[in-house]
């Protein structure tokens, strides 16, 4: 197995102008992804985007068509060289469902030269020690997904993958997982990519994130650098909108912006404070009903980079 | 060193294969319906012959068992190796095509192993299940039919017609030639499986080219040779074993075409040969 890489900046992912095609449909058009040792990556992107295209040609289980990729130094054919230090969990858990628990993570410990847990700590770690003599077909989704992130700590992998990791899981499961990927990080230096529609759970957790889009990476930096390049957005709720819009239009610390309504005023903040505006609109005579700050939030910065409805479920945002 | 890590990597998937095929029903009855099947027979058979003689003993005549155990035995070897052969193919191609439906398959890609040895380790697994399942069917049928008959030379009005050793010396000419195509039909079903779009798909082309071929190859005549199936134990059979069943019951004059033998025991070989490669070409280039 590859040593884990010293370097915190290596990256342990590479895809350069990655393009793949189904027939006709293109769906990566020269995507650009890396990921350093170290970090945890999130991966958000609408329903066709192509991120589970993106993960399936990552761990080579489709053939791209164009562009270069490499994990921890090797392409994509040759993952198994590196002996279970790539491993990945997918959407749907991809497991025997004949096997019980304890048989599954036994199958997945025969795989790896020298698993590094054993199997009575993972099911610990996991909280499935009850499950262990469960068939997979006899567990709700949520643990068959606690058996899935369990089968992919079996060896001491550097880099993990999943996809959807916290679908299916109560609020108590994705705390869990949440707090296992945190630790398995500060503690194991291990490598994290997640592709996740569940925004504010990848804001919890990432150090660096990616947007796709339209089958291209739109951004794709650490949160903070990504976050300190958004704006804030302040809505104003006041009966004198128009004078409202005359006073704050001629600042150029501010911008009004196109989904403002005719009861709400929505500026975008470009230096200008909350407080300030609340100041020079009542020192003007107009009245201000109520104030909302929305601070910049990967929710924020997805709908304004894509264009994504602020009135589409998250769900249908970032699928 | 290359060859090294192939070889840990064969290994590794090879025992993760076991140990699915430990926890599997389908292997077990993989395994356990042909001896299961066998016996049924040889008990039918026991059965259907003591009726008799108790018909006889209640005409007056006098109850006596007319024939010695091989034939039975091969009669049932037979049909527990037709019941082997289908289940074989069907496995084959069940196996590899049902886990890349579930995504299983994908887990062992990326951690260990290389695609050519995952269709390697899927062989290797199915013919150990193959022996294991001839195995228990060989000593399961003959044990029975040692218990239910005496197993001894053909005798006919007080002379020895066909001795033992050369009714022992056909029933292993007939089961070689009876097994030397199942590496062919493993191979075959792998390569359906790996061609399939599902498990389903997969099972149905390769039952269905199985039997589809009993019900043809009558009209293709000496054609039929050149195609491995011809010899596996199947429900229209065509295999040396069925003459065997005949010889051990006394019929002398049972001969084994020359070249049929030449056939059975060379056409096997390229089948599996062919069947491997394109299966290994093929699987480089399958979505998993």
């Amino acid at each position: 197995m590859p040593e884990k890489l010293a370097n915190s900046t290596a990256p342990v992912l590479l895809m350069q102008a990655v393009a793949k095609s189904y027939g006709s449909v293109e769906v990566l058009l020269g995507v650009d992804l890396t990921v350093t040792q170290g970090s945890i990556h999130g991966l958000v992107g609408l329903n066709g985007s192509g991120k589970t295209t993106t993960l399936d040609c990552l761990l080579g289980l489709s053939a791209i068509n164009a562009g270069r990729i490499e994990i921890l130094g090797l392409p994509p054919a040759r993952l198994h060289e590196t002996e279970g230090a790539i491993v990945a969990v997918f959407d749907t858990p991809s497991l025997h469902s004949q096997l019980t628990v304890r048989q599954t993570l036994q199958h997945a410990a025969t795989l790896c030269p020298s698993p590094s847990r054993s199997v009575d700590e993972l099911m610990t770690l996991l909280s499935l020690s009850r499950y262990g003599d469960y068939k997979l077909s006899k567990l709700s989704l949520g643990n068959r997904r606690r058996v899935s992130i369990a089968h992919a700590l079996v060896g001491d992998p550097s880099l993990v993958l999943l996809d959807e990791p916290f679908n299916g899981l109560d609020a108590g499961g994705v705390d869990e997982v949440l707090a296992l990927i945190q630790r398995l990080n500060r503690d194991h230096g291990m490598s994290f990519l997640l592709s996740s529609h569940q925004l504010p759970y990848l804001q919890s957790i990432c150090t660096h994130l990616s947007i796709l889009h339209g089958g291209r990476i739109l951004a794709s930096d650490s949160l903070d650098a990504l976050l300190a390049g958004s704006q804030s957005i302040l809505t104003v709720t006041t009966p004198n909108l128009t004078a409202a819009c005359e006073i704050l239009g001629s600042r150029t610390d501010l911008q009004i912006r196109a989904d403002s309504s005719a009861t709400h005023l929505r500026l975008t903040l470009e230096g200008a404070t909350p407080a300030e505006i609340n100041r020079l609109l009542v020192t003007s005579g107009i009245e201000v009903q109520a104030l909302v700050t929305e601070q910049a939030s990967i929710e924020s910065l997805f709908r304004e980079l894509t264009g994504a409805s602020a009135d589409q479920p998250a769900g249908e945002r970032a699928a | 060193m290359r060859v090294a890590q192939t070889s840990a990597c064969l290994k590794a998937c090879l025992h993760a294969e076991l140990h699915l095929a430990r926890h599997s029903l389908g292997t077990r009855l993989l395994v356990l319906t042909p001896l299961l099947i066998a016996c049924l027979q040889l008990m039918i058979a026991s059965l259907g012959e003591t009726g008799a003689q108790a018909q006889q003993a209640l005409l007056g005549a006098e109850a006596e068992s007319t024939q010695q155990g091989y034939g039975f035995w091969v009669d049932s070897l037979l049909t527990g190796l037709t019941c082997l052969s289908l289940l074989a193919v069907a496995q084959a191609a069940y196996g590899l095509a049902a886990e890349r439906d579930s995504g299983a398959l994908r887990h062992l890609v990326i951690r260990r192993a290389s695609r050519s040895t995952l269709v390697v380790s899927k062989l290797i697994a199915l013919h150990l299940l193959i022996a294991l399942a001839l195995f228990l069917l060989l000593l399961g049928s003959w044990g029975l039919s040692a218990l239910l008959w005496e197993l001894g030379p053909v005798i006919e009005d007080g002379y020895e017609l066909i001795s033992e050793g050369e009714i022992r010396t056909e029933i292993h000419l007939g089961l070689q030639l009876a097994i030397l195509p199942l590496p062919a039909a493993l191979a075959f079903g792998i390569l359906i499986s790996v061609l399939a779009q599902s498990a389903t798909q997969s099972l149905t082309l390769a039952l269905g080219a199985t039997l589809g071929f009993d019900v043809f190859k009558a009209s293709l005549g000496d054609s039929a040779g050149y195609v491995f199936a011809n010899f596996l134990p199947s429900l229209v059979d065509a295999s040396y074993l069925g003459d065997v069943a005949r010889l051990a019951r006394g019929y002398s004059d049972v001969l084994i075409d020359e070249r049929l033998l030449s056939l059975n025991t060379w056409t096997p070989l390229p089948a599996f040969l062919l069947c491997l490669v394109l299966s290994l070409i093929f699987i480089q280039r399958k979505s998993l």
